[in-house]
């Protein structure tokens, strides 16, 4: 009777130490973040720059209450299919991932300047895009973007005055540089091949 | 010599690929002025541009016949966003129909941005446009269009080649037009950004004819519809029968086929009867006529008593039975209020017979015999010669009735409806029978007896103007008995014409023989009532 009591205490120690132990690895272990999976379908960003072109038509449509309040930095978007493939994948993504940064930024302006209140949920929608975008960039292994101290640093930008060339810049960039990274990524074309 | 050889190959070489090269250039010529000529038409704008590749944009516009001026009189100025502007080099292009054009060509574009593109005549700005290059594109149309069978019936299988753009594959739309070869009206089907279709619910055994042309889509890159490629005619197969529906068909008809059988078997008897009636026999109403007596009717007669006869019910259970009165004062008075009538001696004759006695006496036609007809005409011109000289004899003997009856009067006397006796018989009725026993020389035998016949003829008449007779004012029936005889070897003495079977009616399928002149009569009336 005392020896199945000592044994059935020896064994709850037992597996409250291996408890114990297993909490205490999760915590020092670096979390190793799941592979998500790569968002390879294209239909997403071509769902983006639909809403992106409604809110530039909107804005187009505007005609009061609709004004930057000071002028923004913005990503070039002209693609010359020459250098663009001369570039290497790093390159590219770097500039996407730049240009991306700089267009929430501006869209954030935007957001402030702009007191019609209808173009509130279009330029909503964009800044949720961009972001969702960055996700479907992460998926695909792109690497992450540290953000500079200020867009001035940036390379190779514009600067926009009015809120219907921001729109414009915006609805260009994603209609090019960013789906050709998305068309090139690595991680959906060995999906394909 | 050895010299010769390999120059003339290298002149040869030369000379074949400059062709070959030529008739590409040409080619390509021939496209461009296709797309010239097309752009001509849809866009409206000056100068109109398009970009053929991912590199390569050309902008053109016709010449003004007020202008009419050179080359070198324009300028050609495009300015992407935030950049400096550029001159384009011009040159001018003449194309079928006399128009005179002047194109610029770039080999290098930045896509994704604003151009702005100016032209000057002599400085002074005579068109200005802005335009994203991606969004200008018009491209060949799609290369080997091939249209196949499927296994399916009315179903047609298009791919094709998807023109080689770099980027751009999965932002085609393609429109495939098909319709049968002597129909002008057209179907058109859009797939999108996949090379190959298939075709459904097309008209088997029917020539068509397909073509593909391409576009993007318009969310990346957009432009205008490419030109339709050289229709491709194939033929659909021929319509098939469908094993399903066959076999349900086959399985359906034969159950029905199955259970039409079985009803015609089931109700074989009564499908018999209604096609072929059966000859209806005496039988039933003879009893022991054919079983016992095997057919000798004289036999029979004597071995039943006469009581079967008597009773109307037994024979015409489904008739009602009107008795009719015979006047019969042909024994005394010849006072037969009964005017010759014509027979009921067929039914074919039923129709307009009472109207003229006489044509219709005449037009009685012998069924059986011919010879009868002698006897007959005898027996009408003495019925004819007692209907002009009516005695009303037997007035006491008519009854105030409305029914018609039958009595049978030896003594004048007969006012006894139903007379059971058959051996009462009336004079004239003697007379009859006895002029027609001498005439009679036929036996016709229809009972199985050698001795009996039956004729064929029955003479009722049922005036139809009694009102306008001088007789009763009811109903009533003279019987002519020419119709009938039955010549019997004994029949030598009066008092047997009682036991002789008297008949005067049709002896046809639907009548029995029968015996008593009432009952002869009655029949008629039954035939009436």
């Amino acid at each position: 009777m005392l020896a199945g009591d000592l044994s059935f205490l020896f064994l709850s120690v037992m597996a409250g130490l291996l408890a114990l132990l297993l909490i205490v690895l999760e915590w020092t272990l670096p979390v190793l973040p799941s592979p998500l999976r790569p968002i390879c379908d294209l239909r997403v960003l071509d769902h983006f720059i639909k809403e992106a072109r409604d809110a530039e038509v909107a804005m187009k449509a505007c005609r009061e209450g609709c004004s930057l309040s000071e002028s923004a930095t913005v990503p070039q978007t002209r693609v010359d299919f020459d250098v663009w493939e001369k570039q290497n994948s790093s390159q590219q993504a770097d500039e996407v991932q730049s240009g991306l940064w700089l267009l929430q930024q501006a869209l954030n302006l935007l957001r402030t300047s702009v007191t019609n209140t209808a173009l509130h949920s279009h330029i909503d929608t964009s800044i949720r895009n961009l972001l969702s975008i960055s996700g479907v960039l992460r998926s695909l292994n792109i690497q992450e973007y540290t953000p500079p101290a200020s867009a001035a640093d940036v390379e190779g930008t514009w600067r926009v005055s009015t809120a219907t060339e921001l729109l414009q810049v915006h609805v260009n960039f994603l209609r090019g540089k960013v789906r050709l990274l998305l068309m090139d990524a690595q991680a959906c074309q060995q999906d394909v091949s | 010599m050895t010299c010769d050889h390999p120059s003339r190959l290298l002149a040869l070489y030369v000379i074949i690929c400059a062709t070959t090269r030529a008739s590409y250039i040409g080619q390509g010529a021939r496209d461009f002025e296709k797309k010239v000529s097309m752009l001509l038409e849809q866009e409206p704008e000056n100068p109109k541009c398009f970009a053929q590749g991912r590199k390569d944009f050309t902008c053109f516009w016709a010449d003004d016949e007020e202008r009419a001026g050179s080359v070198d009189q324009y300028a050609f100025m495009y300015t992407y966003q935030n950049e400096n502007s550029s001159r384009c080099p011009l040159r001018e292009l003449r194309v079928p129909g006399g128009k005179r054009l002047f194109v610029c060509h770039l080999n290098q574009t930045q896509m994704f941005v604003q151009m702005d593109i100016q032209i000057n005549w002599e400085g002074r700005l005579i068109h200005n446009r802005s335009l994203l290059i991606e969004l200008t594109f018009l491209l060949d149309p799609p290369a080997n269009v091939t249209v196949s069978r499927t296994g399916h019936q009315g179903q047609l299988n298009v791919t094709w080649v998807p023109p080689p753009l770099k980027y751009m594959d999965d932002s085609m739309m393609y429109e495939v037009s098909y319709a049968a070869e002597d129909s002008q009206v057209g179907q058109v089907q859009v797939a999108w950004a996949s090379s190959m279709l298939i075709l459904r619910g097309l008209l088997p055994g029917t020539k068509y004819k397909v073509r593909v042309r391409v576009k993007l889509d318009g969310i990346s890159y957009s432009g205008y519809w490419s030109a339709w490629s050289d229709p491709v005619f194939v033929e659909t197969p021929p319509a098939e029968l469908d094993p399903l529906i066959v076999s349900l068909t086959v399985i359906i008809s034969l159950i029905l086929l199955v259970l039409s059988l079985m009803m015609l078997l089931s109700h074989r008897r009564f499908l018999m009867n209604k096609i072929w009636p059966a000859i209806p026999i005496p039988d039933s109403k003879f009893q022991g006529l054919f079983t016992v007596y095997d057919g000798n009717f004289q036999e029979w007669l004597g071995h039943t008593n006469g009581s079967l006869w008597l009773r109307p019910t037994y024979f015409y259970s489904e008739e009602c039975p009107s008795p009719l009165e015979v006047l019969s004062e042909l024994h005394l008075c010849t006072s037969l209020p009964s005017p010759p009538l014509p027979p009921k001696a067929s039914r074919a004759l039923s129709l307009g017979r009472k109207d003229d006695t006489k044509t219709g006496l005449e037009a009685r036609e012998p069924l059986e015999r011919g010879d009868s007809t002698q006897s007959d005409n005898w027996l009408m011109d003495r019925l004819r010669a007692l209907h002009q000289h009516p005695i009303p004899c037997s007035q006491s003997s008519l009854l105030e009735s409305q029914d018609t009856y039958i009595t049978l009067s030896k003594n004048n006397h007969g006012e006894d409806k139903h007379s059971n006796d058959p051996l009462e018989e009336t004079l004239p009725l003697e007379v009859l029978f006895t002029s027609r026993k001498t005439v009679l020389s036929e036996s016709h035998s229809d009972l199985g007896s050698g001795s009996g016949h039956l004729s064929s003829q029955s003479s009722f008449e049922y005036p139809n103007h009694a009102g306008t007779s001088k007789g009763p004012g009811y109903t009533y029936m003279a019987v002519a008995d020419s119709g009938v005889s039955m010549d019997y070897s004994p029949m030598s003495r009066l008092d047997d014409i009682g036991r002789v079977a008297i008949y005067a009616h049709d002896y046809k399928n639907e009548i029995p023989v029968h015996r008593g002149p009432f009952l002869q009569r009655q029949h008629s009336l039954h035939g009436d009532c």
